[in-house]
């Protein structure tokens, strides 16, 4: 088992009368997914002695290569079955067709393999993708043994112990930074959504910014206007922001930049945290990918999200960039945005 | 080439819709021979270019400026400029660019609501209109529309402009950040 501090389900310390909030990792698809399943033939091993000889032979002529998340024994459960042991024999697809029964000798019709110690083969199911977090294997196992290579960040992750009270602390100050930019934005008849970028290698606030949809150009989410406010930072950037103060930057100091590329330079949003009070839709999800962002902390989910919601953009090995994401900070207070009156 | 489709209430015939191409691919060329990444844009309303874009991701610092959110951005100006209303004007607007669209582009593309993209090669990398994602006929929640795409023009062009530039590596990128086969379109 893992050594795992004690801090179940610990919760920051919270001022008064606000809402406590934990951050939760929004992980793959895959990581996400309940188990799939697909039909093997089984057989039960009668005779234990000849158990490691029919695991070489049959593992010779039906190799498991693309699963070797599966373990080709099992050993049965109860005491009382009339065999100790069941095997996996292959596949129950393609040629040996889905719910056929079959027998070992059209199972194995050339005669490479002796069949004593071998009983009647069955169909069963098995996962036919290997486990990646503590869930998904004990649904697994439920169905066959597997084998489990635990990713202990992601098993921390999931028990809230990633990030330690005072990082948490760091969280919730800069999502507050992002539902302040929100309001500001909301009092300008902007739409309540805000977005905060830091280098997590100094903690230094670089950008803070609230949708502009409504104001300076349509595409203007606030995912885009703070990594436009981050190229600002840079010398670059598209739009400027001189009629919304709830849109600055802070002007990057070239060459002392920690977090900056061999060459001394900064460059997009590599290695940057962005938060937002909620989960970005397909374009600045995917903007996200293009500035290459390290990590995202949002607020409240969003129908239109394209991360926990819908593709997971974050993580899709189709990409040539992944970033980690955690939603739930500040959650209550980022869903309440969404009530907030926008004057015309 | 017989395609053909409605874009908006007008339709779009075959050999209009190579001539807008070939400007594109022109343009693409132009960029090549200027060091820059060679993808052509054009925005065509009522038989007049009223949006260009040449993606701008290394003078802004920003890579989100694709040469399709410069295009928008230019025809937004053109509406202000002529007093119409851009909602009105993108509906009746085919894009022609010689690269699919990203998927973040393709989800711009869809909020603007332009009905019909015109494309040449495939983005085997980024593709929002069906090799990576198909967010262009997707069904999404407050995104925008669904729009129409018939790739597949000079293709072989476009894909052999950006081959010849990526040999070359982005200048701009910083040594440890740039990789080979990397591709901002």
């Amino acid at each position: 088992m893992l050594m795992e501090p004690d801090c179940k389900r610990q919760k920051t310390e919270e001022p008064r009368g606000a809402s406590p909030w934990q951050v939760v990792p929004v992980l793959s698809e895959r990581e996400s997914q309940g188990v799939t399943l697909m039909p093997v033939y089984a057989a039960p091993v009668l005779d234990k002695k000849e158990a490691s000889r029919l695991v070489k032979e049959v593992s010779a002529i039906y190799p498991l290569g693309d699963y070797p998340h599966l373990k080709r024994v099992r050993a049965r459960g109860s005491v009382d079955s009339s065999h100790p042991l069941e095997m996996i024999l292959c596949r129950a697809s393609g040629r040996h067709q889905q719910g056929a029964l079959r027998t070992l000798s059209e199972l194995f019709p050339s005669g490479q393999l002796d069949p004593s110690g071998l009983g009647t083969p069955f169909l069963t199911q098995v996962p036919v993708y290997p486990p990646l977090t503590r869930r998904q294997y004990e649904e697994a196992a439920s169905h066959w043994p597997v084998s489990f290579h635990e990713n202990k960040r992601i098993t921390q992750a999931l028990s809230g112990c990633l990030f330690t009270p005072s990082e948490k602390t760091a969280l919730q100050s800069h999502m507050e930074l992002a539902i302040q930019a929100a309001q500001r934005g909301a009092r300008q008849g902007m739409k309540p959504v805000g977005a905060v970028v830091v280098d997590p290698a100094t903690g230094r606030v670089l950008a803070v910014g609230h949708d502009c949809r409504d104001g300076i150009n349509p595409l203007l989410h606030a995912a885009m206007v703070c990594i436009d406010l981050v190229a600002c930072g840079q010398g670059g950037g598209a739009y400027r922001y001189q009629d919304y103060p709830g849109c600055s930057f802070l002007l990057s100091a070239n060459g002392l930049d920690q977090s900056s590329g061999a060459d001394g330079l900064p460059y997009i949003c590599t290695g940057y945290d962005m938060y937002l009070t909620r989960e970005p839709c397909v374009m600045c999800a995917m903007a996200l990918v293009h500035s290459r962002i390290e990590r995202v902390f949002y607020g409240a989910p969003s129908p239109h999200g394209a991360l926990a919601t819908k593709y997971h953009i974050h993580s899709r090995k189709d990409l040539n960039h992944r970033y980690e994401v955690y939603r739930g900070i500040l959650e209550d207070r980022c869903c309440d945005l969404a009530h907030l009156s926008v004057p015309k | 080439m017989e395609a053909a489709a409605a874009a908006g209430e007008r339709v779009v015939f075959a050999e209009e819709t190579e001539a807008w191409m070939d400007r594109a691919i022109d343009m693409a060329k132009e960029a090549l021979g200027n060091g820059e990444v060679p993808v052509g844009c054009l925005m065509v309303y009522n038989n007049e270019i009223i949006g260009k874009g040449k993606n701008e991701v290394n003078e802004t610092k920003n890579a989100t400026r694709h040469a399709e959110m410069v295009a928008i951005d230019e025809v937004i100006d053109w509406c202000h400029q002529h007093k119409k209303d851009p909602e009105e004007v993108f509906r009746h607007t085919v894009l022609y660019v010689t690269v699919e669209p990203c998927i973040m582009c393709a989800a711009a593309l869809r909020m603007m609501k332009i009905p019909l993209v015109v494309y040449g090669c495939q983005n085997e990398r980024f593709g929002g209109c069906g090799s990576v994602l198909n967010i262009s006929s997707a069904t999404l929640t407050d995104t925008g529309e669904p729009f129409q795409c018939i790739p597949g023009y000079r293709s072989e062009e476009a894909v052999e402009m950006l081959k010849t530039f990526y040999r070359q590596e982005n200048p701009n990128a910083p040594k440890s950040k740039v990789r080979k086969k990397e591709c901002v379109i």
